[in-house]
């Protein structure tokens, strides 16, 4: 499981996009408003390598969703 | 009364307050109020004819510059036409910033006139992107742009702009702050993770070091080349490290992978430590990565990105953080130790072939690999190089003398075909006191051909050296290799009179197809003080050696076809 809180509520979609990329599925997908802020709650199941790889990314999207934009 | 400013503007100043000078773009109906205001604006537009080139200008500008580049498109269409270049600066780790039109905030989502969701499209290929949907959020949005596309790990971001908060005018007084490229967040590698790098040089045997293009996005070049030579170990390069090290420095192997030099693929293949500085273990390096390094024991990979490790190759020694950084603080433990000498291991893996495999069997054609050789060997030591993708690309980068990173632009992870001329167009207007050269094939001219106007209206002294083998030539030796010679779709054999066309558009064009006039072909493109094209007549059935079959080792690294 995975606690997501990201600034552009489009990051759900693009997580999920990566997931599949990667060979992963979602098993669990929760997320709600709060605020300006979206927060997601997000389970994956895969090889070992590619969750890693997918949790790497998902940090990486995090960092740049720091920056504001909208 | 305050004075008042239309979105437009604000998007001009806030560009020209980030140090942007020139900007490449094609107008249309969404982006016209963009360009109604760059009419009488400070900011140098270069109009191209197609906006894939736009996109690819603006990557050879900041490519040869380390500053971010600008595109412009319009909606729909235009906005689409960016997308390969977007996806090309995301891999390549390009700083971009593309400005779309968009339709009006009234109408999106209604199918309108050249409506597209280009941030949808381009969602997975951009570090982020943001449609502005309000005059005030256009200044904040857009340095948010610049300061995610320049850093830490650079790439594009896109800024959809509806047409309508183009136009709109802001009451508010401008406030336009100086705020220059910011490259902030950088980590930095984990001390123990260094010291561990240390002792792993201290016991080895036959290192190697491994240089990728991190080593330009962090301006490590120097740096670089003060660790290698306190090191003293044998130098390879991906595609993007050529230039980290000096060309003729006697530890450098040259370039790494499919059509890598066989002494670095061999030195790989036997050193017992590799460094691994701002690489990603590309597929075209690694061929099949259970084989890569077979012989290391301990890899070190330094990268700016966490989510690179582990990914293709396992690192024992991850080291995440700027690379510059990281090799300043690698540098300096490295002072205070004593590692073994590397010279005779150096010795063995620089002495092996020193000369590329290539086809004997050229008749009285011209061969492009013996105008390379001359070519590059001519070139002034600032020159840079651009190419576009396939044969020619990979026997450029086998040659290419460059002395830094900078000076040899090339479409690398996405391998876009209509790369070089553009991108050769962005360096020159970047770089209008130094020689640019791109270095094209039939295939790849004939998709970015129009931009031979822009060189005109610019007076771009660009010089094209197309090698027309009449095919799309890396096509067509991989069938040769590996389709048993069935050569679908690759064959060329009705491409147009180049020079006529060329000169149709103002531009001084010559045609060289034999080895003895070489020489003088070379002199008269070099001394030519405008725009040239350099039409190369060669020889159609020369490959590219050596290649390691996609997928496989050094082992089956290839010199010739096989008997």
């Amino acid at each position: 499981m995975r606690t997501v809180t990201a600034t552009d509520g489009r990051m759900l979609a693009r997580i999920i996009h990566l997931a599949h990329r990667f060979g992963c599925t979602y098993t669990k997908v929760a997320s709600e408003r709060n605020g300006a802020a979206y927060h997601m709650e997000l389970a994956f199941a895969g090889p070992g390598d590619a969750l890693r790889r997918l949790d790497a990314h998902i940090t990486k999207l995090l960092d740049d969703d720091g920056e504001t934009m909208e | 009364m305050h004075p008042t400013r239309t979105g437009a503007a604000i998007v001009l100043d806030t560009l020209e307050s980030l140090g942007v000078e020139t900007v490449f773009g094609y107008p249309g109906g969404a982006i016209m109020p963009l360009y109604d205001a760059l009419y009488d604006h400070r900011m140098r537009h270069v109009l191209v004819r197609h906006e894939a080139a736009a996109i690819f200008a603006a990557s050879g500008y900041a490519r040869s510059t380390g500053r971010t580049g600008v595109c412009i498109a319009t909606s729909g269409p235009g906005a689409t036409n960016l997308v390969t270049g977007i996806v090309d600066a995301m891999m390549d780790n390009v700083p971009l910033v593309a400005l779309t039109g968009q339709v009006r905030t009234t109408v999106m989502g209604t199918d309108a006139f050249q409506e597209v969701d280009v941030a949808a499209i381009t969602h997975a290929v951009t570090k982020r992107n943001v449609v502005v949907r309000s005059i005030d959020r256009i200044e904040p949005a857009i340095r948010a742009a610049f300061r995610l596309a320049s850093g830490p790990r650079p790439g594009p971001v896109l800024v959809d702009l509806p047409t309508d908060v183009l136009r709109a005018v802001s009451e508010s007084v401008a406030q336009i702050h100086v705020d220059h490229e910011r490259t902030e967040r950088k980590p930095l590698a984990d001390p123990r993770s260094l010291d561990a790098a240390v002792s792993a040089l201290q016991g080895a045997k036959r290192p190697v070091l491994i240089v990728g293009g991190g080593a330009r996005w962090s301006g490590a070049t120097a740096v670089f080349r003060a660790v290698a030579s306190r090191i003293g170990a044998p130098i390879a390069a991906t595609l993007h490290g050529l230039g980290c090290a000096h060309h003729d420095d006697p530890a450098f192997l040259g370039m790494l992978g499919m059509h890598g030099w066989k002494r670095a693929n061999l030195a790989v293949a036997n050193a017992d430590v590799i460094v691994a500085l701002g690489m990603r273990f590309d597929d075209r390096v690694t061929g099949d990565p259970a084989k890569f390094a077979p012989n290391a024991h301990t890899i070190i990979h330094a990268d700016i990105d966490a989510s690179e490790f582990n990914k293709v190759v396992r690192a024992q020694i991850p080291l995440h953080g700027d690379l510059r950084e990281t090799l300043v603080a690698l540098d300096h433990r490295l002072a205070r130790v004593t590692l073994p000498s590397f010279a005779d291991w150096r010795a063995q893996a620089c002495a092996q072939d020193e000369q590329l495999p290539r086809d004997d069997a050229r008749d009285e054609h011209l061969s492009a690999t013996d105008f390379l050789d001359a070519l590059l060997a001519a070139l002034p030591a600032d020159a840079i190089v651009t190419t576009d993708v396939g044969q020619h690309q990979m026997w450029a980068a086998q040659r290419v003398r460059a002395n830094h990173p900078q000076h040899f632009l090339t479409s690398g992870g996405l391998g876009s075909m209509g790369f070089g001329l553009p991108a050769a167009i962005g360096a020159q207007m970047a770089h209008p006191d130094r020689m640019v050269v791109a270095i094209v094939g039939d295939g790849g001219f004939q998709m970015s051909m129009a931009e031979l106007a822009t060189l005109r209206r610019h007076e771009l002294p660009v010089k094209i050296v197309l090698l027309d083998n009449r095919n799309l030539g890396m096509v067509r030796q991989w069938q040769e290799l590996f389709y048993n010679a069935r050569y679908s779709a690759t064959s060329l054999p009705d491409n147009p009179e180049f020079t006529t066309i060329a000169r149709a558009y103002g531009i001084e064009a010559r045609i060289v197809d034999h080895a003895s006039a070489i020489g003088g072909a070379v002199a008269r493109l070099l001394e030519s003080p405008g725009p040239m094209l350099l039409h190369c007549a060669c020889y159609p059935h020369e490959n590219v050696w050596p290649i390691i079959p996609s997928g496989k080792s050094v082992d089956d690294l290839l010199e010739a076809i096989p008997a």
